[in-house]
């Protein structure tokens, strides 16, 4: 059962093996697309890592829910509606849009989660001791 | 040898083209799984036959239209070995016909089955090859993607597809370290394009500036290039390898 420190330890470590980055630019407070330089792929090599690491499964786009920005439903006008926000607190009790829902940018959302957000996540998934 | 050690996956591999392919790359030093749909006869005479020869080779059955069974098959690879640097997607049919009395299921088996079943594929190596930061894909396309023939819309528009396929997962991949190409082939002698020969006889002969149909083997020879580190700064491409067929008659 890992502790917060070695979720953390591990999520910088998925990161800096994905990303190309230092493991002092991964800080819990980095924004992954905004700080770390993360494109939309990267994704895919994060959770892939996250996966051999922790050893869990991770579905497609539980993460990084991309199918919600092509959904007409939920984003109008390059905005996230009010049940696009609905659906994306759903999706991702892990991460605090508050600050985002302010101003729903689609643009603006990738900047939005953090490292922070990612250990939450995984802590999410794996049994944590403090 | 150019391929040694390299842990290789080749759809459609007990006969044909693919069969060439699983031949040459074992014979480039690859340890090779290959996937065959019905044949298992002729998968168990491919695997002794190279076993025979000291290569590695392993035959797995399956329907390339799961996704789910090609993710199971690339998992295994990696669990027995760690890895997996080259995916040939080689499984394919016809189903020819006229469009107008094309029937639905003539179009979506083969769009399915050439299509599909690359894109399920691709797909199962990706993440595997992102984490690696190397591999290298090669798609079996056909000249009949971009030079029309009558009765072939769904292949030609399967074949056209795994281009457009191609072409953008070699973009997406290409700063991972991953390449994907594409091979392809003009008229070459196959179970799958006797139809074709046997109902043009030499006329078609006539219509190939090398006047002759090609072999497997000089297919799998280029597949085995594009495989191999040899091609290291390559692509995205469609290579074709048709004995000058696309060079037109005059």
């Amino acid at each position: 059962m890992p502790t917060k420190d070695e979720v953390f330890e591990k999520v910088q470590e998925a990161l800096v093996e994905a990303l190309g980055v230092d493991d002092d630019e991964v800080t819990p407070e980095a924004t992954l697309v905004g700080d770390l330089g993360a494109e939309s792929i990267d994704f895919l090599d994060i959770v892939f890592r996250l996966e051999k690491a922790f050893d869990i499964k991770i579905p497609r786009g539980e993460l990084f829910p991309e199918d919600v920005w092509t959904n007409a439903e939920y984003v109008q006008d390059g905005k996230v509606t009010e049940a696009g926000l609905e659906e994306l607190r759903r999706r991702m009790p892990f991460a605090n849009l508050d600050e985002f829902a302010k101003n729903p940018v689609v643009q603006e959302f990738g900047n939005l989660l953090t490292v922070a957000d990612m250990c939450r996540f995984v802590e999410g998934k794996v049994d944590v001791t403090d | 040898m150019q391929l040694e050690g390299k842990i290789a996956l080749v759809t459609g591999g007990s006969r044909g083209i693919g069969r060439a392919c699983v031949v040459e790359l074992a014979r480039r030093g690859a340890d090779v799984t290959f996937v065959y749909h019905s044949n298992a006869e002729s998968a168990a005479k491919l695997v002794a036959e190279l076993e025979g020869q000291g290569l590695k080779v392993r035959a797995e059955q399956a329907d390339v239209r799961s996704a789910e069974r090609a993710q199971q098959i690339v998992d295994g690879i990696v669990e027995r070995h760690d890895r997996i640097d080259v995916l040939v997607n080689s499984a394919g049919i016809v189903m020819d016909g006229l469009l107008g009395s094309m029937l639905p299921d003539q179009w979506s088996s083969v769009i399915e089955t050439n299509l599909t079943g690359t894109f399920n594929y691709c797909r199962a190596v990706t993440q595997q090859m992102m984490y690696q930061r190397s591999g290298s894909v090669v798609n079996l396309s056909s000249t009949a993607a971009e030079f029309a023939s009558r009765g072939q819309v769904n292949y030609a528009a399967s074949k056209g597809g795994i281009n457009g396929l191609t072409k953008g997962m070699a973009k997406e991949l290409a700063p991972r370290k991953i390449r994907v190409n594409a091979v392809a082939p003009g008229m070459i002698e196959t179970d799958m394009s006797a139809a074709v020969r046997n109902l043009a006889g030499d006329q078609i002969k006539k219509a190939i500036p090398m006047k002759r149909i090609g072999k497997p083997e000089e297919i799998a020879s280029v597949v085995a290039f594009l495989a191999g580190d040899d091609a290291s700064y390559i692509t995205g491409q469609v290579l074709l390898v048709d004995g000058g067929l696309s060079l037109g008659t005059y």
